[in-house]
């Protein structure tokens, strides 16, 4: 082994207190940026991943300016003939006035988003059936799921209860048709259908006197990465019907858009910290290196020169980075393999999507790393400075 | 060989200056053992340091070997304090996050050449009596074994001159004795020059030459009254 190599490894590993100072250091500044990940990064795909299970499917048509009135049939039966399509359902969305009398009172709510749904497509679809937590989603013509928040609401609407609907159809026309509670709907996110109501997509139309309209059709392939390609593709092949076709990171990029930049502040705040650990591993590293000033004067007397003494500590450096790195990222995985075993959920109620990132968690190793090597820079160019001379010193 | 010319050095500046050398020349043979004497805060460690090539002369030139030092830069002082000079120091001469062997190879590693080191190292070590010690951390030997290998570690890249600061100033008065010995006998059959600053002039018997500093001035002999100024 080269002599600077093994004099840095055992000035280092003869100094236990600083080399795991400076190794904390490192592994916390990863650990930081691995817990940030698991919870944020977590939060943010979960609430993707519930837009996209509950609302916009992985691909969401709509029209460009009005509703879809191609019928619907046809374009599901079109998107399932390709093969990465799991399956397609069509939803048609309104807002309603809803009343109810319970107990002698009468509880009203405006501006209720409602939307229509063909069940036995929908369930194939999306997993917002699976939300419904008492009762059933809308099976007939009649029946009614009202959101959670809807149902407090209106008063602690229950299943079984009668409410009365009020849309207003094409022709400006108050339509108002009475409907059974057959579901209470409640997501743990809330990015279900808390806040709505839901009905058969064909009363609905038939409210809305849009008789074979659609507002969206949700498409949910069994392979998402391949949602841009067939995306393409359905807009190539009816380019003359004012389709808009939108993936889900496009079609939830408002609800997004916030979020986003709240994960790009945390990462800083995660920067920052490895930032601190490189001060920290600096500060280490100059008193490891003025603890030396003796050796470093016996070194050069015995014609060590400027470049080797610099490189003892640069090795230093590159030992701490690379112990640090391995730990931190160490730590960090089993963090992460932690929230997805025990299936950690935000609040106790949303379960957040853990990913292992492999291009992050590399990065993330690779920069403190790099971090630690140019932290040591300072305090090996120090090093340099010691004098010979001071071999003759006593102590 | 070693020659000296008209070698000053001061410290500081302005009020604080001090005139450490004041003008000496002197050379010394090939093989010579060497005592630098002269009372404390005379000059004695500063002569070393600029024979040692660790500070820079004030004024003056040292020839080493026909090599004009003063004309060196930082990386050609460097190896040439590698391959021509060894060190011996009053304190704590060794890197004791090494063991005793790897502490004489450390020289040879500095140099780049080591196809016999390790053999060498051993050898000397032997030498010096210190075979059984070789794995030991360098911080758990005594005072006196550490000075012994000093000295191997000093003769390993066979340099043109041994420097020695006191290097029983330290010791008790048998382990002394055993690295005055070592010395002399290591001068003798290595042919050797040794340069030793000490104030224990007595222990070290009969050498080549005796040299006085005083005040900054050198001054051939010991006997102060019938000294010769060296200038
Ligand atoms: N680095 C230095 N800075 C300032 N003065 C020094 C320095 N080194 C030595 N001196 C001064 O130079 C003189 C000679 O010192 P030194 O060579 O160490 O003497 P000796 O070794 O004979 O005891 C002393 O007066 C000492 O105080
Ligand atoms: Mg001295």
């Amino acid at each position: 082994m080269d002599y600077r190599l093994r004099l840095a490894k055992r000035m280092l590993f003869n100094k236990k207190s600083s080399l795991i100072g400076a190794v904390l250091a490192v592994t916390i500044g990863i650990l930081v940026i691995h817990v940030n990940f698991v919870i944020f990064q977590g939060l943010f795909d979960a609430i993707v991943r519930d837009i996209s299970d509950y609302r916009n499917g992985d691909i969401l048509v709509t029209d460009d300016s009005d509703y879809i009135d191609k019928s619907d049939l046809s374009l599901v039966n079109w998107f399932e003939r390709i093969p990465y399509v799991e399956a397609a359902t069509p939803r048609l969305s309104s807002t309603a006035e809803i009343n109810m009398t319970k107990n002698g009172m009468r509880f009203e709510e405006t501006r209720i988003p409602i939307v229509g749904v063909d069940p036995f497509r929908d369930i194939r679809a999306s997993t917002v059936h699976e939300t419904v937590s008492e009762g059933n989603y809308v099976f007939s013509r009649n029946s009614i799921v009202l959101g959670s928040n809807v149902a407090k609401d209106l008063g602690g609407a229950q299943v079984g209860d009668s409410v009365k609907v009020k849309v207003v159809d094409r022709w400006g026309e108050d339509q108002i048709r009475r409907f059974t509670v057959s579901g209470i709907a409640k997501s743990p996110g809330g990015q279900g259908f808390d806040y709505t109501v839901v009905i058969h997509i064909d009363t609905l139309r038939d409210m809305m006197s849009r008789p074979g309209d659609t507002s969206s059709l949700m498409v949910k392939l069994n392979d998402p990465s391949k949602a841009f390609e067939v995306k393409e593709f359905f807009l190539r092949s009816f380019p003359n019907d004012d389709f808009l076709a939108e993936t889900i990171e496009e079609s939830a990029e408002q609800q997004l858009a916030g979020f986003r930049s709240g994960i790009a502040m945390i990462n800083m705040i995660g920067y920052f910290g490895m930032g601190s650990s490189a001060f920290a591993i600096l500060t280490i590293q100059i008193m490891l290196v003025n603890g030396k000033t003796k050796e470093i004067g016996i070194m050069r007397a015995i014609g060590a020169k400027r470049k080797d003494i610099l490189l003892i500590f640069i090795f230093q450096g590159i030992i701490i980075g690379a112990i640090g790195a391995g730990v931190g990222t160490a730590a960090g995985l089993s963090y992460t393999v932690y929230a997805d075993v025990t299936k950690m959920s935000f609040n106790n109620s949303l379960p957040l999507e853990v990913t292992y990132n492999w291009e992050k968690i590399i990065q993330t190793a690779l920069t403190s790393f790099a971090l630690a090597i140019i932290a040591s820079l300072y305090p090996s160019y120090r090093a340099t400075k010691k004098l010979p001379v001071e071999a003759m010193r006593t102590v | 060989m070693l020659e000296i010319n008209n070698l000053s050095k001061i410290y500081g500046e302005g009020e604080n200056k001090v005139k450490a050398l004041d003008n000496v020349s002197l050379s010394i043979e090939q093989g010579e053992v060497v005592l630098i004497v002269g009372s404390s805060g005379s000059g004695k460690s500063t002569l070393l340091n600029m024979i040692g090539l660790l500070d820079q002369p004030t004024n003056g030139k040292i020839f080493i070997d026909g090599t004009n030092t003063t004309t060196l830069d930082d990386n050609e002082i460097s190896s040439f304090r590698n391959k021509k000079l060894g060190f011996i120091f009053q304190f704590s001469n060794l890197l004791t996050d090494l063991s005793v062997l790897e502490n004489v190879l450390l020289p040879r590693e500095i140099e780049g050449t080591n196809n016999t080191a390790e053999k060498d190292a051993r050898d000397l070590l032997k030498t010096v009596g210190l075979e059984d010690q070789m794995y030991k951390r360098a911080n758990k030997i005594s005072g006196g074994q550490a000075q012994r290998v000093a000295i191997a570690r000093g003769l390993i890249n066979k340099p043109s001159i041994v420097l020695a600061d006191e290097p029983t100033g330290n010791l008790d008065s048998v382990s002394s004795e055993t690295i005055v010995q070592l010395m002399k006998s290591m001068a003798k059959k290595l042919n050797q020059t040794f340069i030793i600053v000490t104030h224990e002039k007595e222990i070290f018997g009969d050498v080549d030459r005796v040299i006085t500093i005083k005040d900054g001035k050198a001054f051939e002999g010991d006997q102060p009254s019938k000294m010769e100024v060296l200038a």
